[in-house]
């Protein structure tokens, strides 16, 4: 994993926290995978992907979620 | 000057008093014989204009309010007694009137005469000469002799006031008129002038009799413009004299978009006077703009292309063949070792839209990737998501003229006397008028203090609590039955609307809940919500106050929720407004400047829009969104970012965290940036493309209203080729053909693939002087007000926003929170403004504290503060104010050896990166000598400055 990961992580639980609320956590997640694809570029994406594979420490419920779907 | 006058085509010539308020009614006249019909309430001198009859005058101007002190306007009516001053005399049916007879001869030779007594007839020598309406008048009313002679007692041995580095105030040649004073009011609306004394005694005085620069006085040039003689000149036209030609073209400052006539002597500017039919500013101007141009032609300018192995290699110059070879085979070498994806492109918010347009462009097809980004990354990015998400657009819904409709203003996060002054005269005006006005601001901004502009409500809440606090307005309105219910059931998606009712209501977001959160008693926010709830028209204009945060995004969508709620959209008056911070941010993101957008805010995962781009451009672009400007700066730091082109933006002094970005920026093998100077990025380049200033090019520039307005070259570029020009031919050098002739057709380009787009043309600019987008088949001349039907995406959308707290808070060791702004006379990271005499109002950045926190930690005012946050740590000259709350300190960003960047985190906002800029929580301390950052940057900057063999480099100002 590059050192980029950390920041990453600190941008999908953000993005997981704020996202606009839905009423269940899987789709407040979906909300997250489509805001991903639509401003991640793809080398993020990807490594988001691999991360949370490989056990994705440090992300939050939904983050994780997201990161599973994406 | 020459000037030609023909009636019919010349928009801004002074028809001597203000068009009346509208009634609707016209009232029909004779002058001279002439039949006219005027609307009611026109003065007999402007239907005498109108009528294309001009008749003497000294004091009136159209911009002014009528005053009738100079009598020279006398004229005689039909069945009136003695001879009215026209300027105050309404025309009223059936009016014969007669400006040219014996006895008004006469009186105008007398009026004149008792002037010309006690004024020095130095005419030949004199600055105004050739410019001078006192002059002119005494030729217009044929005086030829001063019977009272010139040993009485006068005024001439007065002196003269040369504190202002731009204008001298001459009182031996003043007529005491009124309208430099009447202008400091009514235009600029700062009331810094006075007429001091009575009678014979009577001189105008800056403030209390003190000199200009000790005054209140902001240096708008209202008054050097108003003044008929040479009483307030340019420094400039005194030096030069007058100009002889003169081209309308926009300033390049900050997103108001003022239209200025450029008055040239061959090549070089003399002066920049306010365009009189500029729609953005209608005739007005500050200090900026009016004054501070000389940057374009400072020596620090940069005029031969450079390149250079490593960093710390001395530049070399170069033909820009070769500059543009060495960029292109270094880009290709990187792109060959790395990957398609290892450079991107960070267009500029200051160049023109078709020098974004063109960079990103460049990097969609010579580059072959979506890494392309803009500065608008770092201030608006948030608003573009923010009224896209709510409204289906990326924009401000209204034109500045709007706001004299509002009845209450709310202004957000935003300092509009400092970052927007020509915006902020119009506020004042309407605000004189009676509006109300509610600040929400950690500071107390000036404009809270607009003389005769009413008591305003301050909400000073605590940085970082803006959605807490949108909330509680939007609770309070909702609960208490404010919103538009007719607006909200029409216009706005029911489904979306309910759930946000519910969400809303809650009483955790009460005022009197998170009261303890934002710092703002609960009364103030029921009493702020209660009138712009209940205000016949209701308007929010916002800053970076709002956006900079790690909500911004969400702030943005909650001021649409309100707006939207209380209907307070789609009319005169109303909107959502976002004050962009550089002249040309708007244009940059419309332009496709944004890794995931092509031009016209357009995705690139849409197929159709895509395969249009694709078509035009002939290649093929990636489906998936590029790098942001900091997941740029991360990846090079990763290793797999290597290459980067930069127009126009100074990254290592703007953006945060700036020791990170050093590290960014020093990990690329190839950083081409194209600018004006050496700047904070370049000292980090391998290549330099000396840029054009917006003097030296012709192209457009897009205001916060929309407005597209023309950018027009006065003078050929200092380094040979314009910004757009300089893009082509390094497309060219990558292999990817360009062939433009004139930004004209890189527009008609723009305006093939972009909807909102589609109807502009050069010929349709400058018949119209400026468009407000969308301009298309359904409104072919633009758009002032939108939303007035329906949204682009059919109903306006309610968004959740709960409020989440940064990340970013003070604790024991970081006790205070910092937030950052801008100052009137210098404009971001100053490279501009740093280059001219603004200096003399603000030659470095201070800290400024509250005496409470000054006080504890034993600080006074005017000693050094080590200021240290999470990120680094900076010096800075303490200020004690009361402008903030305690536990708030504040500094602008202006000069680089402030280093306020180094204490900047990189937090940013959740949706689009924007950086946190608002909220640090720092701790400070009385210290003795700059912090090992600022002499780095010393050294550096000494460095680097010899590597360039300037002969005499700008010292930073360290002390």
């Amino acid at each position: 994993m590059s050192p980029q990961i950390d920041t990453l992580v600190k941008m999908i639980n953000q993005i997981a926290d704020n996202a606009p609320r839905q009423e269940t956590p899987e789709a407040t997640a979906e909300a997250v995978v489509s805001h991903l694809k639509k401003f991640w570029a793809k080398p993020m994406k990807q490594e988001m992907r691999e991360y949370v594979k490989a056990g994705g420490v440090g992300l939050n419920e939904v983050a994780a979620e997201a990161a599973l779907r994406l | 000057m020459l000037h030609i006058f023909d009636p019919n085509t010349r928009t801004d010539r002074d028809l001597g008093t203000p068009p009346p308020a509208l009634t609707g009614n016209t009232v029909s006249l004779s002058i001279d014989g002439h039949a006219i019909d005027v609307p009611e309430g026109t003065s007999v001198l402007r239907a005498a204009a109108l009528a294309g009859i001009q008749i003497p005058k000294l004091c009136a101007s159209d911009n002014l309010d009528a005053f009738g002190s100079c009598r020279l306007c006398a004229v005689e009516i039909e069945g009136r007694r003695g001879m009215p001053a026209s300027c105050t005399t309404p025309v009223a049916e059936g009016m014969n009137v007669h400006t040219q007879t014996d006895r008004v001869a006469k009186l105008r030779r007398n009026v004149m005469e008792l002037y010309i007594s006690d004024h020095p007839l130095d005419c030949l020598t004199c600055p105004a000469n050739g410019d001078c309406e006192l002059q002119d008048m005494a030729g217009a009313v044929g005086l030829r002799e001063v019977r009272y002679g010139y040993e009485g007692e006068n005024h001439l041995v007065a002196e003269k006031d040369t504190s202002n580095p731009y204008f001298t105030f001459d009182a031996s040649k003043c007529i005491v008129c009124s309208r430099c004073v009447r202008a400091c009011e009514e235009v600029q609306g700062t009331f810094a002038l006075t007429i001091d004394g009575r009678g014979f005694d009577s001189k105008v005085s800056a403030g209390q009799n003190d000199d200009f620069m000790d005054s209140e006085c902001v240096s708008c040039g209202a008054c050097v413009q108003a003044c008929p003689t040479a009483t307030l000149m340019e420094n400039s036209v005194i030096d030069q004299g007058q100009p002889e030609h003169s081209v309308v073209t926009t300033c390049a400052y900050c997103g108001v978009g003022c239209s200025f006539k450029a008055e040239m002597k061959g090549n070089e500017v003399i002066r920049m006077v306010p365009f009189k039919d500029g729609h953005a500013n209608h005739g007005h101007s500050c200090v900026k703009g009016r004054f501070a141009f000389g940057y374009a032609t400072h020596p620090d300018r940069l005029t031969k292309p450079m390149i250079r192995d490593s960093i710390d290699d001395a530049w070399q110059e170069v033909s820009w063949d070769e500059a543009m070879q060495f960029a292109a085979d270094r880009i290709k070498a990187i792109q060959a070792k790395y990957g398609r994806d290892s450079v991107g492109g960070i267009t500029s918010s200051r160049c023109t839209n078709e020098e974004a347009y063109l960079v990103q462009k460049l990097v969609r097809t010579a580059f072959g990737n979506n890494n392309t980004d803009t500065c608008a990354r770092v201030c608006h990015s948030p608003t573009g998501y923010g009224l896209k998400q709510t409204l289906g657009e990326s924009a401000g819904t209204q034109t500045f003229d709007s706001v004299m409709q509002s009845d209450v203003i709310v202004v957000i996060g935003a300092n509009p006397t400092d970052a927007h002054p020509v915006f902020a005269s119009q506020l004042r005006r309407r605000l004189r008028q009676g509006a109300k006005l509610i600040v929400a601001d950690p500071r107390h901004i000036d404009l809270m203090t607009t003389p005769h502009g009413g008591e305003a409500l301050h909400l000073p809440l605590r940085p970082g609590t803006n959605v807490a606090l949108i909330n509680a307005l939007a609770h309070v309105v909702v609960s208490e039955g404010l919103e538009d219910r007719l607006f909200i059931a029409e216009r706005c998606d029911p489904a979306e609307y309910a759930a946000w009712n519910a969400f809303i209501r809650e009483e955790r977001h009460s005022p009197e809940a998170t009261e303890s959160i934002t710092g703002v008693p609960a009364e103030s926010v029921r009493a702020a919500a209660r009138l712009y709830g209940s205000a016949r028209n209701g308007a929010i204009y916002y800053g970076l106050g709002v956006t900079e945060h790690s909500q911004g995004s969400t702030m943005v969508m909650g001021i649409a929720n309100l707006a939207l709620a209380t209907g307070n959209i789609g009319r005169e008056g109303v909107g959502v407004n976002p004050l962009r911070g550089q002249n040309n941010v708007q244009g940059s993101c419309d332009m496709g400047s944004f890794p995931h957008e092509l031009p016209g805010y357009q995705h690139v995962a849409q197929d159709g829009p895509r395969k249009a781009f694709e078509d035009a451009w002939g290649v093929t672009i990636d489906n998936e969104p590029g790098l942001r400007i900091p997941n740029m700066f991360d990846a090079a730091i990763d290793g797999s970012f290597r290459g980067l082109y930069v127009q126009g933006e100074d990254i290592a002094q703007s953006d945060p965290n700036t020791q990170h970005v050093e590290k960014a920026l020093s990990s690329l093998e190839c950083l081409i940036v194209q600018d004006l100077f050496l700047n904070e990025t370049a000292k980090y380049a391998h290549v330099l493309l000396p840029g054009s200033s917006f003097l030296e090019k012709d192209g457009t520039f897009t205001n916060a209203e929309r407005r597209i307005n023309r950018v027009r070259k006065v003078m050929p570029p200092l380094a040979g080729k314009e910004d757009w020009q300089i893009t082509q031919d390094l497309a060219n050098a990558l292999g990817y053909a360009m062939h433009y002739d004139h930004p004209e057709q890189i527009m008609a380009e723009i305006a093939s693939l972009t909807p909102s787009f589609r109807g502009v043309t050069y010929q349709k600019l400058d018949e119209l002087g400026s468009i407000q987008w969308p301009c298309n088949d359904a409104y072919p001349n633009g758009m002032p007000i939108m939303h007035e039907q329906d949204f682009p995406i059919g109903k306006g959308r309610f968004v959740v926003t709960d409020y989440v707290a940064t990340t970013e808070r003070a604790n024991r060791k970081f006790p205070l929170l910092l937030t950052t702004g801008r100052i009137l006379s210098q404009y971001n990271v100053g490279a501009q403004t740093r280059r001219t005499s603004n200096q003399s109002w603000h030659d470095q950045d201070w800290l400024e504290l509250h005496p409470h926190d000054a006080e504890e930690r034993g600080i006074n005012e005017g000693d050094w503060v080590g200021l240290t946050s999470r990120a680094g740590d900076t010096v800075l000259q303490a200020k004690i104010s009361i402008r903030m709350q305690p536990g708030v300190v504040y500094t602008t960003f202006h000069h680089p050896v402030s280093g306020a960047n180094v204490i900047t985190t990189d937090n940013s906002d959740w949706a689009t990166n924007c950086p946190e800029y608002k909220v640090t929580a720092v701790q400070c301390e009385k210290v003795a000598q700059p912090s090992a950052w600022q002499e780095r940057h010393r050294a550096q900057h000494k460095k680097q400055w010899g590597l360039l063999k300037t002969p005499e480099p700008t010292e930073p100002v360290v002390k």
